[in-house]
């Protein structure tokens, strides 16, 4: 009795050469799964992403230096080998508010009228009283 | 501390979420795909993860003013 057999679900056996080209097929298919998985470890640990602060900034930075040109480009690609035309995006508005500045001032605004709020409220109802005072006589 | 210096730390914290975040997001992405059956738990996890390294590198910068970034040099034998 030459070679062994296995059964398959259907109860009826299966020869070794099926069960090893299944083997084979889950294996490969492992196989470029943990390629790819250990390709973006392997990316992330090289471009230091989860590394120190200044060197996700340095990333962040150069990311917004390259990736713009690259899909201009790859439109125009695009555009060329299918006849389409992507729109571009407009540039982003360049908001030139100064947020810090006006947070303080208006932090020292808010403050200072606390701060003399008192007095101020002590002098208008003294001026209040005397006109009371003056109409009544 | 200086408000220059403190509203660079604070650009500097706001990328590396940005980034941190990010990484974790695009790890969980890839390991849901291909290990995970397209769950959502490695996304979560790996956005969680990126959110708290953020955090804890915010906290020490900002705990420590005086600490110099540097490197460390070999010294080289004549």
């Amino acid at each position: 009795m030459g070679g062994e057999c296995v059964l398959s679900d259907s109860g009826q056996e299966a020869p070794r050469s099926t069960w090893f080209l299944q083997g084979w097929k889950a294996s490969r298919m492992f196989l470029i799964k943990g390629s790819v998985a250990g390709g973006a470890v392997y990316l992330v640990y090289d471009q230091e992403l989860l590394g120190p602060s200044d060197k996700s900034q340095a990333a962040l930075q150069k990311a917004g230096e390259v990736v713009p040109p690259a899909m201009y480009q790859f439109s125009q690609y695009v555009c060329q080998q299918t006849g389409l035309q992507i729109p571009q995006l407009p540039a982003p508005p360049k908001i030139d508010f100064p947020i810090r500045d006006s947070w303080n001032a208006g932090i020292m605004t808010v403050m200072s009228a606390l701060s003399v709020a008192p007095s101020k409220v002590r002098e208008y109802s003294k001026e209040g009283w005397e006109y009371v005072k003056a109409r009544t006589k | 501390m200086s408000e220059s210096e403190l509203g660079r730390k604070w650009d500097r914290c706001l990328a590396d979420a940005v980034v941190k975040i990010g990484t974790g997001f695009g790890l969980g992405i890839v390991f849901s795909l291909t290990f995970f059956k397209r769950r959502m738990w490695p996304l979560a996890f790996g956005s969680g993860m990126g959110l708290g390294m953020a955090y804890s590198n915010c906290q020490h910068d900002f705990q420590a003013p005086y600490l110099l970034h540097g490197k460390y040099v070999k010294e080289q034998e004549q």
